[in-house]
């Protein structure tokens, strides 16, 4: 549960998002000007009438030519302001927009500045609802609330300056309705605010019992709880009917109705006023129709700023939550811009211990060397370690004991650039993205078609892509689901290899490939490891008999290192996987 | 409007609260004619000078009067007719939920969690929309447009009325249009937020390979581009919704200017006075907000009428069935399973094949078989969460689709593969089947379970708030507090799917044993992936693709060659390399 933003942090946050409304200076000054204008503008209809009333129409001195004008200008300011209306609306929505766009783009860019840890530790989902569902609920707001607030408050404050333009002591009157009006949005503000939130709570409270007796039907069904349940729910429905009843009892003195008694009386005080001035002496009928006409006018803004009251409140915990995100601290490891460039391909691991909560090590000073062009295979049990040293090596996290080299220089001081160009990681699970098979294996990079089919055909997958009925632009949906995992795999491979690394880091690649492709996958890591230093994580043991070494780890540490064949021949816990994964009348043979 | 057809049975269930609703709109209506008819004649009586304080204080009674009876009337109103839209969302949300309850499990495998929250939060508030807002906005602008240009055609001048409403049809015309653009427009909008919403889930799940390539920068553009076109569409979007507000106002100007040039020349020929004028031009501004209206009513209606459809549809679903001569008394005894075939529904391929075996009251069996070779089809047969197979399933004198549903099940402790866990404390998720169980009940059936020691250890111990918005247990203590609620029941049968899973090998043989001590006399069906855990069943029978291979007890079977044996000495090797190796001895 959240805690509740207090008056100052919900100032803060309103301070931060508009903020952001700096960048369209130009925008924003335009919008300012075509809506102060449009204001003037849409005042001037009433007091051209009431010129008319006055000086025209009650001494019924009926001059042609300025009637003529009069009513040109009247015809001319409604068609005027309506255009430059439009043009006000439309940019305070660019304005809206813009921001939120901006606002997107750095909560995307923070994303990918945070750590792998954050990821690990986080639902996706959550992560994807900050880019987007909660951005778009600050949209509604500088859309609908900040726009509308800014655009009904000129508005009022132009109905103000004309009627005191038009009579200053009775306009003076008529300030009275500022406090009254204060209040209400005040007092509304207040209680909405309660019975708003009462009103969320219990419905995520109901939305949260009916997905939970869903998720667990079977459940309930099984141990014949229905009736309770159902029960249950009625209570908890029930609860939320009557928020919302007592939201709309609130709304309905509060809201509208109360707004339209403070209209009556302020066609009462006008009339009032009119009413003894004319005891003592003739009045001027058109400043009353004016009058009215202004106050008339004056109300549906305000109705409208109070009615989006509880955007605002809504807003303000997205933009709670958003800006907690952009001020994550959980950084990737930073890099030293160097210019130290890899060239061989020498990887060394010196003593290096590790620890993701800092009390537990998962790896206990593990040493090893692979030398250049050769390939070193780590297996184990789940938990024993092995993704730690990827995570590691490809700078996912952040060490402090020992140190990784690579050519001799520490990781760190390479540039992330370096390592990224010169290290190829292929996942256990691989990642397709949206898109044709040819970008899957392009990327980012700079390659022509043919360097693609090259990269295709060393990791076998070619032979593959072309039976798709278009080939190499066959359109991967859905993360490639079409697809198997072994082919998957391959289109990986060929993607990784189309970088050209120089070292090639294996984590679970064969784990979960299919008789199929089995032997093009094999043929392909023999293609791939050629000339490359490689890291391979291995679940299948067969996959890495030709490792120039291999370690065995567990609980962190490395409890064996040889060739197979020596491994074997020690008889320890290498033998007893490979007896698991062989059968154990194959040993013998392997022997 | 069909769906206000539809409602109807909901209106006259509630046709108190609609009917004295209605009536107070409509006093509305006609109270609002009010104010510009004072102020017109007040406008008369200040140009012609014969105001007096008398006059003067009797029009203002008269406005506050009215003023205070808007309020009061308009708050009513809105508490029956709201208050009415507002229970019928709560009646219908109770219906779906007790159907949901009434649902078989095929119903389930069909329909997405997703969709049925939907239909019982989006579907419902349009409906309440419709019984709401509908309601009120086709009697409002009816009633009100209805009596204000009566009041302006028969009060003041027909003439002036029609001149004056010659522009509205544009602004309906108009207004139409747009909302028919807006639309199509925002449909694209939605397609690019939908598309960037894709690819911010994308780049999170592929983060990895992102980095590992160190594409942040590119995918950033990527994202940069996504999100220009939705600020794209979204500026077309805006581009046709503002044209609404200036066209109305540029209509209504118009209209005013009628008004005020005819009417001006009317007054001159002494057709009208300058106080009717003014009231006039009053009405003209009420008339704004019917048209207005009748335009969202048709979109309001609109989706209503798809809503409650859609929910409609849901509710008449098949609901589970039960015969009326079943068998009320909770059934003991052997169980004897003789199927011959089952498949699930929509599944071409057989789930279950030949099943045949005897259980006397009070062993223990032990189903074991590869993923995926029938073993919880199995149980769920003998839950009846399906009943359509070929052949019997017997439990004691009678065939289980015999019995009442719930007689059946309250002879039944289920404790299933997926262990869910309600979001509620530990003592209320062990109570779960029996609510009013004491405290000792639960402690000593969390004891058996041997979790109790682990909830000893929370904060709150049995109080302490479990499941998904609660604390986070491990996939061990999940399992030994489904095993802890099902044997609260003290069931006469037990079922264990594959729910030691998670447990380690030394707490599963505790567990084993206990259970073994505390219920005898009582039968225990055991699915398992770990051999262990069925080892000591008095009978025991392999799975295979939905077929029995091998039956016997763990004596006969590990004497016989084939998947048991196999699998046993598999299990004993992978144990040994869990524990980190160690020298291998030949056995």
């Amino acid at each position: 549960m959240e805690q509740p933003l207090t008056a100052k942090e919900q100032r803060q946050i309103l301070r931060r998002l508009l903020s952001y409304m700096k960048n369209e200076k130009r925008t924003v000054t335009l919008a300012f000007f075509l809506l102060i204008t449009a204001t003037a503008l849409e005042l001037v209809g009433p007091y051209l009438v009431k010129v008319f009333i006055d000086d025209y129409l009650i001494p019924r001195h009926l001059a042609i030519r300025p009637l003529i004008v009069i009513a040109t200008i009247y015809i001319g300011t409604i068609m005027i302001k309506a255009v430059v209306t439009y043009f006000q609306l439309v940019k305070f929505q660019e304005i809206a927009l813009r921001v939120i766009q901006q606002l997107r783009i750095d909560v995307f860019t923070k994303m990918h500045a945070l750590s792998m840890r954050y990821f690990d530790k986080t639902p996706g989902g959550s992560i994807v609802s900050r880019v987007t569902n909660d951005t778009e609920a600050i949209k509604e707001m500088f859309v609908e609330v900040l726009a509308s607030f800014v655009q009904n408050g000129v508005f009022v404050c132009g109905i103000f300056v004309a009627m005191f333009f038009l009579d200053v002591k009775l306009a003076f009157y008529c300030l009275f309705l500022l406090p009254v009006i204060w209040w209400l949005i005040q007092t509304y503000r207040h209680y909405s605010s309660i019975f708003y939130k009462d009103m969320r709570e219990r419905l995520s409270e109901l939305n949260a019992k009916l997905n939970e007796s869903l998720q667990g039907m079977a459940i309930i069904q099984v141990f014949r709880q229905e009736e309770r349940l159902r029960k249950e729910f009625a209570k908890i429905n029930d609860l939320h009917y009557r928020a919302g009843v007592k939201n709309m009892k609130l709304d309905g003195l509060l809201l509208r109705p109360a707004i339209d008694v403070v209209y009556v009386v302020a066609i009462m005080v006008v009339l009032s006023f009119f009413g003894l001035s004319a005891l003592e002496s003739p009045v001027k009928v058109g400043v009353l129709y004016a009058f009215v006409n202004y106050l008339e006018r004056l109300f549906e803004p305000i109705n409208q700023m109070m009615m989006r009251l509880s955007f605002y409140q809504q807003a303000i915990i997205s933009g709670s939550r958003l800006f907690a995100f952009l001020d994550l601290t959980e950084l990737a490891p930073k890099a030293e811009a160097s210019s130290a460039a890899i060239a061989k391909g020498k990887i060394e691991f010196r003593n290096v211990s590790f620890s993701y909560d800092g009390k537990q090590d998962v790896l206990k000073n593990i040493s090893f060397t692979v030398q250049p062009g050769e390939t070193v295979a780590l297996v184990g049990h789940t938990g024993s370690g092995k993704s730690s040293i990827v995570n590691l090596l490809m700078r996912f996290y952040e060490f402090d004991r020992g140190d990784i080299l690579i050519d001799g220089i520490s990781i760190r001081d390479y540039s992330n650039a370096e390592l990224r160009k010169n290290i190829g990681l292929v996942l256990q699970d691989p990642f397709l993205f949206y898109g044709t098979i040819r970008d899957n294996i392009r990327m980012y990079k700079q390659l022509t078609d043919e360097q693609i089919v090259e990269a295709a055909r060393l990791v076998q997958a070619h032979e593959m892509i072309e039976k798709l009925p278009k080939q190499y632009d066959h359109l991967v949906v859905e993360r490639g689901a079409a697809f198997s995992s072994g082919q998957r795999q391959l289109i990986a491979f060929a993607r990784t290899l189309a970088c050209n690394p120089k070292i090639l880091v294996l984590d679970e690649a064969t784990a979960h490939i299919d008789t199929e492709t089995e032997e093009a996958i094999q043929q392909a890591l023999n293609n791939m490891r050629k000339g490359r230093t490689t890291i391979a994580i291995a679940h299948r043991l067969s996959t890495i008999q030709d490792a120039n070494q291999i370690l065995v780890l567990h609980r962190g540490e490395i409890v064996e290192r040889g060739t197979h064949q020596q491994l074997l021949a020690q008889r320890g816990l290498y033998y007893s996987m490979y007896m698991l994964q062989n059968g154990q009348l194959d040993v013998e043979n392997c022997v | 409007m069909k769906v206000f057809l539809d409602l109807f049975w909901f209106f006259r269930q509630e046709k108190k609260a609609y009917i004295t609703g209605i009536c107070l709109l409509m006093i509305v209506a006609l109270l609002e004619l009010v104010p510009p008819k004072v102020i017109g004649l007040m406008v008369d009586r200040i140009k012609n000078g014969n105001v007096t304080i008398g006059v003067l204080g009797t029009w203002l009674v008269v406005l506050l009067v009215v003023a205070i009876l808007l309020y009061v009337l308009r708050y009513f109103w809105r508490v029956c007719i709201f208050g009415a839209a507002a229970k019928l969302s709560r009646q219908l949300r109770n219906e779906l939920y007790t159907h949901f309850t009434k649902m078989p499990p095929s119903f389930y495998q069909r329909k997405r969690i997703g969709d049925l929250m939907a239909h019982a939060t989006n579907d419902l508030q349009a409906i309440q929309q419709t019984a709401g807002t509908g309601v009120l906005t086709l009697v409002d602008s009816l009633s009100l447009g209805g009596f204000v240009l009566a009041t302006m055609a028969t009060t003041i001048s027909w003439k002036l009325t029609l001149i004056s409403l010659l522009p509205m049809p544009v602004m309906a015309f108009a207004t139409s249009r747009y909302g028919t653009m807006v639309h199509q427009r925002f449909l694209k909008a939605q397609e690019a937020f939908s598309s960037l919403n894709d690819k911010v889930q994308e780049s999170v799940s592929g983060i990895k390979v992102i980095k590992a390539f160190g594409y942040e920068k590119e995918d950033m553009e990527s994202f940069r581009k996504k999100s220009a076109e939705v600020v794209k569409e979204n500026i077309a979007v805006a581009k046709v919704d503002a044209l609404f507000d200036p066209t109305i106002s540029l209509v209504v100007g118009v209209s005013f200017f009628l008004a005020i040039t005819f009417g001006a020349k009317m007054v001159l020929t002494g057709e009208l006075t300058i106080g009717e004028l003014v009231s006039f031009t009053t009405y003209l501004g009420l008339l704004i907000w019917p048209m207005l209206a009748f335009g969202w009513l048709f979109n309001i209606v609109e989706r209503g009428r798809a809503s409650y459809d859609r929910v409609r549809q849901l509710l008449e679903e098949q609901r589970v069935k039960e015969s009326e001569q079943a068998i009320e008394t909770t059934p003991s005894g052997d169980i004897t399973y003789a199927v011959e075939r089952f498949t699930y529904p929509n599944d071409a391929a057989f789930a279950l094949q030949h099943i045949q075996f005897t259980l006397k009251r009070g062993e223990t069996l032990g189903i074991v078989g590869k993923t995926g070779a029938g073993k919880t089809t199995l149980l769920k047969l003998f839950v009846r969460e399906y009943s359509e197979y070929n052949g019997s399933i017997r439990f004691g004198e009678h065939e289980i689709s015999d019995y009442a549903l719930s007689a059946l099940r309250a002879a039944i402790g289920y404790v299933p593969q997926d262990h869910f866990l309600f979001s509620a404390t530990v003592k209320e998720n062990i109570a779960f089947s029996m609510p009013n169980a004491s405290d000792d009940e639960v402690m000593n059936a969390a004891k058996l379970a041997h979790i109790h020691d682990d909830i000893a250890q929370f904060a709150d111990e049995y109080d302490t708030i479990v499941g998904e918005r609660g604390v986070s247990l491990s996939g061990g203590q999940k399992q030994r507090i489904s095993i802890a609620r099902a044997l609260l029941l003290d069931p006469e049968v037990l079922l264990l799917d594959d729910s030691l899973s998670a447990v380690d090998a030394k707490t599963e043989e505790q567990i084993l044993t206990s259970l073994k001590e505390k219920r005898k006399g009582k039968t225990t069906i055991i699915t398992s992936h770990r051999l262990s855990a069925i080892q000591h069943a008095d009978l025991i029978i392999v799975l295979d693709n939905g077929k029995i291979i091998q039956t016997g007890t763990h004596e006969t079977l590990m004497k016989e060659k084939g998947w048991y044996r196999d699998m046993y000495e598999r299990q004993q090797l992978e144990s040994l390399v869990e524990q980190g190796g160690g020298k291998w001895n030949s056995h």
